[in-house]
């Protein structure tokens, strides 16, 4: 759904990831993962479409990303963004409603009775549906979270993006919202997702990107990329993975191992 | 459900405020009207009669443009502060204002005849905020940022040269003049300027209907907003135009009013919540029922002076704002 070739990123003169070839499919639930300010975020917004590339192309449902208007794109993928400052005041309900913007004319106030219809699931099916009226200031970090979720969903591109969807939460609250991420992949979407938290990563997906020094280091299922080497490398300090006793996997670092 | 009933109220108890106030605004002044004598004269527009030209001749045209002036300034100051998401943005920030003034001060002092400043007004303010408008625009389109620096720096300049020619008037009564407009008034102004401030505020106003959608979407951030199918580029570059419509039609007959565009966005979002939405249609009221209210006084207060309805409005406008507030933040 989303292809990637040869990108190179950055803002202005300065060239954050070069060399990156990847591709999101269908009923895949993908994890980018990499130290803080190695580019996952800025690989994500190319990939969305929300940041032109300095060279290469990015291909979204075979059509170049450049050449699609805002509203087609947003019709093909969706991109949460987990940092950005909302207005406190937007209720629930009006907020995931905004998902629906894409697939009416930009000019119309107001979505018809399929797209009350579209919110409404959305909202259902990340569990929001009792709080749709509440503002978003009134929410936790955990439902703001979700609303934007729903919001994506309500867009209903077969492509969703999201930039630690997870941060800010509690461990329960990150792996339901894993869990919701998994759901939408095993339904035929094609999602992929930053995450901070490795051993997150590792328990919930299929597949992970690692990113470090300026590119893409390891692109593969979790047993190919989670190893020790790759991610040292990465995170430039000794990384060791474990196994825990019912054989699921866990980075640490060396510091923490020895200190054990 | 709850909210669209505040909404509703809130619009039908501006929209009857509204109503009182261009009654007030007829029927008060030099020579009082009672409310019957105001229906008679408005649904009998061919009747003559003192009753009839006072209204017709005199009231009307005025309290309009009053109303068209206050709904044009809340509009714009509406569409700018969520373009921009900041509440401490005036519809003047983009230097309309002050570029009319300058101009219309510039043509005071060289001796030019009254009937053309609103057409002047009108294109300076248009231009001036375009101008400012194409600052601001940087590699990747326009900045908010750059928008509110050069809408400054731009004011400041024509501000400056504004006072210089103050200074500089041929007479003491060309400076007076200047002030004057400077103080925001609207004497002078007929059917004929009404028409031509009318059709520039519609189609300003149609244009800012159709960019209240994506306003509304910025306000969940503008990477949300982009990510949402909003065209960042088009919503500004349309806001923009939108709001230069607006404030040019509004200078043009009016003059420098301030505080307007800058409060009925606060009142409005008070009473209705900050959905774009609700607060543009429900600033056509609110605006336009401040504006006839303050005319109607700068009239009649102290006869047969005419008070500056900018002064006026500052004076007026600015404690009730801050009293405002300060209760809000105390009760949030």
């Amino acid at each position: 759904m989303i292809e990637a070739t040869g990108l190179v990123l950055g803002y202005g003169d300065r060239v954050v990831l070069r060399d990156v070839d990847v591709a999101l499919g269908a009923h895949e639930l993908v994890a980018i993962v990499g130290p803080n300010g190695s580019g996952k975020s800025t690989m994500l917004r190319a990939l969305a479409g929300a940041l032109a590339p300095q060279h290469g192309t990015v291909r979204v449902d075979d059509r170049p990303a450049h050449v699609l208007s805002a509203a087609e794109r947003a019709r093909h993928v969706a991109l949460v963004v987990a940092e950005e400052n909302a207005d406190g005041d937007v209720t629930v309900r009006d907020a995931v409603a905004m998902g629906r913007l894409a697939h009416r004319p930009w000019w119309r106030w107001n979505g018809g009775p399929e797209d009350d219809a579209i919110v409404d699931a959305a909202l259902e099916r990340v569990d929001l549906t009792s709080l749709a009226d509440r503002f978003l200031d009134t929410l936790s970090s955990g439902e703001r979270q979700r609303v934007w979720i729903a919001t994506a969903l309500a867009q209903q591109s077969p492509t969703m993006l999201l930039d630690e969807p997870t941060s800010h939460l509690d461990l329960a609250a990150a792996y339901a919202t894993l869990d919701i991420l998994h759901d939408l992949a095993a339904d035929g979407a094609a999602i992929g997702v930053v995450l901070h938290d490795l051993n997150l990563a590792v328990a919930c997906v299929d597949r992970v990107i690692l990113v470090g020094d300026g590119t893409v280091l390891a692109d593969g299922p979790v047993d190919a990329v989670f190893r020790s080497e790759l991610l040292s490398r990465a995170y430039g300090a000794n990384i060791a993975v474990r196994r825990t006793t019912d054989g699921a996997m866990i980075a640490v670092p060396e510091r923490a191992v020895r200190r054990r | 459900m709850t909210l669209t009933l505040r909404r509703g109220l809130s619009l039908a108890v501006l929209l009857a405020l509204l109503i009182v106030a261009v009654m007030v605004g007829i029927a008060a002044g030099a020579v009082g009207l009672a409310p019957s004598a105001v229906w008679t004269a408005l649904t009998h527009p061919h009747a003559t009669g003192d009753v009839a030209a006072i209204v017709w001749a005199l009231r009307l045209p005025r309290v309009l443009i009053a109303m068209l002036v206050g709904a044009a300034l809340a509009v714009s100051g509406s569409l700018l502060q969520g373009m921009l998401r900041n509440g401490l943005v005036d519809p003047y920030l983009t230097g309309g204002s002050a570029g009319a003034a300058f101009t219309i001060a510039v043509a005071i002092a060289l001796g030019a005849s009254p009937p053309l400043f609103a057409g002047l007004a009108f294109v300076a303010a248009l231009t001036t905020t375009l101008g400012v408008a194409s600052l601001a625009r940087s590699g990747r389109g326009v900045s908010p940022e750059r928008l509110i620096l050069a809408g400054i720096a731009v004011s400041a300049l024509f501000a400056g040269l504004t006072t210089l020619v103050i200074m500089l008037a041929p007479s003491a009564s060309a400076s007076l003049s200047i002030l004057a407009w400077l103080g925001g008034s609207l004497v002078g102004h007929g059917w004929n300027d009404l028409g031509w401030a009318a059709l520039y505020a519609a189609i300003g106003t149609i244009v800012a209907a159709a960019v209240v959608p994506a306003l509304n979407a910025i306000r969940l951030g503008d990477t949300r907003a982009m990510a949402l199918g909003v065209d960042m580029e088009r919503t500004r570059w349309l806001t923009l135009v939108a709001s230069s419509l607006l404030v040019a039609a509004a200078v043009s007959v009016s003059g420098v009013i301030g505080f307007v565009g800058l409060i009925v966005p606060h009142l409005v979002r008070a009473m209705c919540g900050a959905d774009t939405r609700w607060t543009v249609p429900a600033s056509i009221p609110a605006g336009a029922t401040i504006v006839v209210l303050a005319d109607t006084i700068a009239r009649t207060a102290v006869p047969p002076i005419e008070l500056p309805i900018g002064v006026l409005l500052s004076l007026l406008g600015v404690p009730a704002f801050l009293f405002i507030a300060f209760r809000r933040r105390r009760a949030a």
